[in-house]
């Protein structure tokens, strides 16, 4: 899953970029303006986006109104300092779908991007069932019929995100976009080396194959 | 405190002039009964008298002497009271009397007299009539003709008993009007004052949350209400003014403290998610030691300006000594030295002999630091900053020039209002508050001077403050 972060206070968006990645392994982008934050939301695919409101050079409910008027679905998590009625009626009706009041909890923030990320996706739970397969997004942790199979950081990384997409084609290049910040590029070979590694450990002494490829188009997860 | 009420003191004042009216009406109704009542007995009293002098008659022989016939007396004008009369010939005397007439009964000179006299428990009414002819005077008689003098007197009682009837009568219609006049004042009071209470109504509807008066109709209407209700609208305004902005600070205020305590909590936080390394450990710390000093420094902040509006409400209840303007400055420079020579800045203090004001200095010192650190922070690295105190006439005037950055067309004219920042992020690279400037403001304008600011971006800011150096005195 990839974040966008926008937020002009750096030591906030470390922190809580610095908590997205190692407690849900996503990819986040940090943009320190408005404009910045704009331009990354137009030109990458993100899962969801978190947006504080006082940012320099562009207003975040500017920010919001205008990601909206241009048919962004993102899901958009406002972290505001102002928590009266009107002002969070106004962040809602601008497009925000949630929000957060500093001084936040950093587990209730993640609790929150994790919620709006998968009903951003059409999935209702934090833990996804698909077959045999169990995949609990709160603690990370994967079934298959039972047995509880032990991936690396990047390998879950690639079947959440696989699991929250289910019986749809993803391309190499969506589970880059998705997987890491604005340097995935470099990173284009190495999908297929944790496709293969899932495979290895999600079929291993099952019978059907759960991870299915497509050529030339992508990867499929079915039950 | 005594309590009292328009409508009693109007209610009051009506019933109080209908009072003295009624009392004249029945003083002049009284007199004007009781004078007409007495005319009128008068005038039966003077055709009585001639009715007794009619009964003198001369006698037969021709002596020219005269006698009284009471064959044929006139009866009495008050049936249940008898009239008294005297009556007086010339030459032969006193001719005849009634039968109780009053001896002694002193009898005022002169020609036609009216008098009042009380005998025997009676009040009369008197009437003497001199000069009057005989009547019985026949042809051929020689002898000189005889004149009479006739004294009539009749009791009173009777006008008396009539104008107490009337006095009566004038008394109870009075009290009734009177009656009549209070109501109609309480209702008419009460009706008038109506837009007053519509008008208390009103008011009392308004709240912090709706300043809005609709100043009732009724009330609009009345002359009398239109400075109140026009005062009340404007209080209203201003109190809605204050109060917007006591609650526009009060956001800017929270989202000011919240941001750093944000960052404070999101670092231990962060911190606290998994076992980390010391160096981690020591990073965060240092970090979270950061977020605090700026934390503190805000609130250092704030309370200045809570301190410096303190002071502009009660500046003119302290006792000041005369300071010189030029020290102050000079103490300010001096406090502003260190931050001046980390970014190579050089300040120049031009000064033309002292500049005696009654100020606290440590407000002034405030002031200029302020200025100056704003004038620093936005300069460029080995710049450098004019300062120049100068007296003319009534007001002493300080300038602050740097060649900076500037400040935008839009900005400008918000730079006093507190926690305005133009440009969030440039500030915080700084490290300002956005509170120095209003703290200024609010100190200058204590001391009933104003504050201004010119700006080209590009090429640099001056901040001039003008003091009034004649309440030095």
């Amino acid at each position: 899953m990839r974040v966008l972060m926008v937020e002009d206070e750096p030591r906030l968006a470390e922190n809580v970029a610095r908590s997205l990645r190692e407690s849900a392994g996503y990819a986040v982008d940090i943009a320190s303006d408005g404009q910045e934050g704009l331009f990354l939301a137009e030109s990458n695919a993100y899962d969801v986006m978190l947006l504080d409101l006082m940012l320099p050079k562009l207003d975040g409910m500017e920010l919001l109104r205008r990601i909206r008027q241009s048919g962004h679905h993102t899901p958009v998590l406002v972290m505001t300092a102002r928590d009266d009625k009107e002002s969070v009626v106004a962040l809602l009706n601008a497009g925000a779908d949630d929000y957060v009041t500093k001084p936040f909890d950093l587990g209730e923030l993640l609790a929150r991007t994790k919620a709006l990320i998968r009903r951003g996706k059409g999935q209702p739970s934090a833990v996804v069932v698909i077959g045999d397969l169990e995949l609990n997004t709160v603690n990370r942790t994967v079934q298959r019929g039972g047995r509880t199979i032990t991936l690396t950081a990047m390998e879950y990384r690639v079947l959440e995100y696989l699991a929250h997409r289910p019986r749809a084609v993803v391309s190499k290049t969506e589970l880059l976009e998705h997987l890491y910040d604005y340097n995935w590029e470099k990173f284009s070979n190495v999908i297929e080396v944790y496709i293969s590694g899932l495979r290895r450990k999600l079929d291993d002494g099952a019978s059907r194959q759960l991870i299915r490829t497509l050529r030339g188009q992508g990867y499929m997860l079915q039950d | 405190m005594r309590r009292d009420s328009i409508q009693r003191r109007l209610i009051a004042a009506v019933v109080f002039s209908q009072a003295i009216l009624t009392a004249g009406l029945m003083i002049t109704g009284v007199s004007v009964t009781y004078w007409r009542l007495l005319a009128t007995l008068d005038a039966g009293m003077q055709a009585h008298a001639m009715s007794v002098a009619v009964l003198v008659r001369y006698t037969e022989d021709a002596t020219g002497n005269v006698y009284f016939d009471n064959s044929l007396l006139p009866e009495s004008i008050d049936p249940n009271h008898s009239d008294q009369f005297k009556v007086w010939a010339d030459r032969t005397g006193a001719l005849a009397r009634s039968e109780d007439w009053p001896d002694g009964l002193p009898l005022q000179p002169g020609a036609n007299q009216h008098w009042n006299f009380t005998w025997a428990g009676v009040p009369y009414h008197a009437l003497r009539i001199s000069h009057v002819p005989i009547l019985d005077r026949e042809e051929g008689k020689t002898f000189r003709p005889q004149t009479l003098t006739i004294v009539y007197a009749s009791p009173t009682i009777r006008i008396r008993q009539q104008v107490k009837v009337a006095a009566a009568f004038i008394a109870l219609v009075s009290l009734l009007l009177l009656g009549a006049t209070a109501w109609l004042a309480w209702w008419g009071i009460r009706r008038g004052l109506f837009p007053l209470q519509a008008l208390a109504q009103q008011a009392a509807e308004v709240s912090a949350q709706s300043w809005k008066l609709q100043p009732p109709k009724e009330a609009e209407e009345i002359e009398e209400l239109r400075p109140l209700t026009e005062a009340m609208t404007q209080m209203l305004g201003r109190l809605e003014r204050s109060f917007a902005q006591q609650r526009e600070f009060l956001g800017n205020a929270a989202h000011e403290l919240k941001t750093p305590v944000a960052v404070l909590k999101s670092t231990l936080q962060s911190l606290l998610q998994r076992p980390r390394s010391s160096e981690e450990y020591r990073a965060g710390l240092q970090a979270s030691m950061q977020d605090l000093d700026r934390l503190e420094q805000l609130l250092q902040w704030m309370l200045r300006l809570a301190r410096a509006e303190q002071r502009a409400q009660d500046s003119g209840r302290r006792e000041l000594e005369v300071i010189d303007i030029n020290a102050t400055c000079e103490e300010a420079v001096e406090r502003i030295r260190g931050l001046a020579q980390s970014r190579n800045t050089a300040i120049h203090l031009a000064t033309n002999g002292p500049v005696p004001f009654r100020a606290d200095p440590e407000d002034l010192q405030l002031v200029w630091t302020n200025l100056l650190e704003n004038a620093v922070r936005y300069s460029p690295d080995g710049g450098s900053i004019e300062i120049a105190v100068t007296h003319e006439g009534q007001a002493a005037r300080v300038t602050f020039e740097d060649h900076g950055s500037g400040i935008s067309a839009d900005d400008l004219p918000h730079i006093f209002e507190r926690f305005y920042r133009g440009d969030p992020s440039r500030t915080r690279a700084t490290g300002g508050s956005g509170l120095g400037l209003a703290i200024a403001k609010a100190l200058v304008e204590a001391y009933g001077g104003s504050i201004a600011a010119e700006s080209t971006p590009g090429k640099g800011t001056r901040m001039t403050v003008e003091l009034p150096v004649s309440l030095v005195s």
